[in-house]
């Protein structure tokens, strides 16, 4: 068991900056999300701390070992592979006590340790077919008990889930995080999918451009973005982003206008607002009007796109309503999440 | 009343049969008559006669003096082995370099190796000869070996390196991970998932060295000639001896069609295998 902590690691492959001077300790036996769009260098974080790909400068270390020059199987880490990884020539039994074989785990202990890892991850009656005759999800465990079957110190997951249809990667979702809390392993674990680094992560580090954005639990990330990197990538529909300035407290904007977001009075600001805090109300009802766009029914409740001025803006509306495009409806905005941006620096201004 | 569409995939069809026999019979024939030849007496070699009583006398003739054509058999097989025991883990790990690590220079050479094969033999051959006449192994087994590598060496990369490229970064890199050395990532993942183009490249160089004419015609005089030189033996004063010719080309011919199926069943492995995702 042990924490993993960067300091000052860059990646760069000639002018192209992969990871860009980023420092972040893992603690011990935590559960850390490295989320962001492709691109963004999650993967390539995550495989410097496996050894696969090498720092252009900076320290890795894992425990209290600074592991820079050591090979990947020196390093003690296990990693699942978004496409797994299999070995297509050996049965899934083979492919599972690979690591105790290269690792020489002596042969009596193999036949107990295999069968815990298949237990774990539900393998059953599988162990002596080949990877080709397993579907998706059968492949995704053989890949987890491979990483499991033998102990490690930290455990690396590159988008395991995302080569699966959509309810497989619910199931598997909350079978990874009962598995992760089973192990108790320091975890490192590489997604694009905003719903996995929520529901999985003690703590979630969203990534763009090599730069870690912001480093905090899910609630935080969510509540309160520290950018609007953060704000527009994370929540689905995703965060208002409105351009327009503060008079005494007050948000304004071409055709909106919202009471107590704070702030003195400042130009040049993005007003971030999740379409659940706005509340589609009958006209003249709201803090503003402002005619509809587009409504769309989700099932829990009706997402309505209103126009003011040239901004298209989200907002919640009860189930059971029904308004027309072009129909005029209000908004009330619930402020207390909302927040207000720098338009220059994109950081999020704390309230006042 | 028109043809219907039926008729006209029947007509199709008959005509697609019939080009495809006539291909068939076009490459077929000669062999045809090979072997037939091989079973007949110098007599009846001349007449088109598809009833005789067959004899096995040719196959013993040509290995007899002043034939000997048992010589030439271990010299092509000696000749044809070795080539591949060098060249296939020498390309094998040539191949997995070219595929897997980025060199210097790295495109500049995979076209050199590539660009050897352009070069027509019979544009070498003089080369070759003067170099090994002052290296003192012309008319060596040695010789035809050094010759023989360097036209497979070439064709044998660039074929393993094909398969080589076929298996999944990902697979490698878990090996890596699972606490393999590189050397045991080659040896227990590599090797046994490219092992169909690496034996479908072994087959290909036998039968390039086996095959081989031009060199050994001018490399050799007496002691290392091969089975396709030899069938010049049986050019003799009362003409061509086309039953034992016959029979020395069936003998050529026989390792090929083994080697044939066997190289079938493999190509098909490799196609299908592929990389589990």
């Amino acid at each position: 068991m042990a924490g993993v902590r960067l300091e000052n690691i860059t990646k760069r492959w000639g002018d192209v900056v992969g990871v860009d001077n980023q420092s972040l300790d893992i603690r011990d036996k935590e559960f850390l999300v490295l989320l962001g769009p492709s691109g963004c260098g999650k993967t390539t974080t995550m495989r410097m701390v496996a050894g696969l790909e090498e720092p252009t400068s900076g320290e890795i270390w894992i425990g209290d070992r600074m592991v820079n020059d050591d090979l990947p199987k020196d390093r003690d880490v296990a990693m699942v592979f978004q496409n797994y990884g299999l070995y297509p020539h050996m049965t899934v039994r083979e492919n599972i006590s690979y690591p105790l074989k290269v690792r020489g785990v002596p042969k009596s202990e193999w036949d107990d340790r295999i069968a815990l890892a298949a237990r774990r991850v539900q393998l059953g009656e599988l162990l002596d077919r080949k990877p080709r005759q397993l579907s998706g999800g059968q492949r995704q465990r053989v890949a987890l008990a491979r990483a499991i079957v033998r102990e490690h110190k930290v455990f690396l997951m590159d988008e395991p889930l995302s080569n699966l249809d959509a309810k497989l990667r619910v199931s598997t979702r909350a079978e990874l995080k009962h598995l992760q809390h089973e192990l108790a392993t320091t975890t490192i674990y590489v997604t694009h999918d905003q719903i996995e680094a929520m529901t999985l992560a003690d703590r979630v580090a969203v990534m763009n451009h090599g730069v870690i954005q912001q480093l905090a639990p899910p609630e935080e990330i969510y509540d309160s973005p520290a950018n609007l990197f953060v704000a527009g990538f994370i929540g689905s529909p995703a965060m208002n982003l409105i351009v327009g300035s503060t008079n005494n407290g007050a948000f304004e904007a071409e055709g909106i206008r919202v009471p107590n977001v704070g702030g003195d009075t400042r130009t040049n600001l993005v007003l971030g607002v999740r379409p659940e805090d706005l509340t589609v109300v009958e006209a003249g009802q709201g803090d503003f009007d402002a005619p509809v766009y587009a409504t769309e029914l989700t099932g829990e409740s009706v997402l309505v796109t209103i126009t003011a001025g040239d901004q298209h803006i989200a907002a919640r509306g009860s189930r059971h309503m029904r308004k027309a495009i072009g129909e005029t409806v209000g908004i009330k905005a619930e402020t207390s999440h909302a927040h207000l941006f720098d338009r220059a620096t994109e950081r999020r201004i704390e309230r006042t | 009343m028109a043809v219907s569409n039926k008729q006209k995939q029947k007509v199709y069809a008959g005509i697609r049969d019939a080009l495809v026999l006539l291909v068939a019979a076009v490459m077929m024939i000669p062999i045809f008559w090979i072997a037939m030849a091989a079973f007949k007496t110098h007599v009846d070699v001349y007449q088109l006669k598809l009833f005789f009583t067959p004899t096995f006398k040719n196959f013993e003739t040509v290995f007899q003096s002043p034939y000997d054509l048992h010589e030439k058999l271990f010299n092509s097989t000696i000749v044809a082995f070795v080539t591949v025991l060098i060249a296939i883990p020498l390309a094998t790990m040539a191949a997995y370099s070219f595929s897997r690590f980025r060199l210097k220079g790295e495109r500049i050479m995979f076209v050199m190796i590539l660009a050897t094969q352009f070069v027509p033999a019979v544009v070498i051959v003089l080369p070759f000869f003067l170099m090994f006449r002052d290296l003192g192994i012309l008319d060596t087994r040695l010789g035809l070996i050094i010759v023989n590598l360097s036209i497979v060496m070439p064709f044998a990369v660039w074929m393993i390196k094909g398969f080589i490229d076929g298996i999944p970064m990902d697979t490698e890199e878990a090996a890596l991970v699972d606490g393999s050395t590189r050397w045991q990532v080659i040896r227990n993942i590599v090797l046994p998932m490219a092992a169909p183009g690496i034996i479908t490249a072994a087959i290909f160089c036998f039968i390039i060295a086996w095959n081989d004419f031009l060199f050994a015609l001018i490399l050799t005089t007496n002691k290392a000639v091969t089975l396709p030189v030899g069938l010049a033996l049986f050019k003799a004063e009362e003409g061509d001896l086309w039953n034992l010719l016959a029979a020395a080309g069936i003998i050529i011919m026989l390792p090929m069609f083994v080697l044939a199926l066997i190289i079938q069943k493999h190509f098909v492995q490799g196609m299908t295998m592929g990389a589990v995702r």
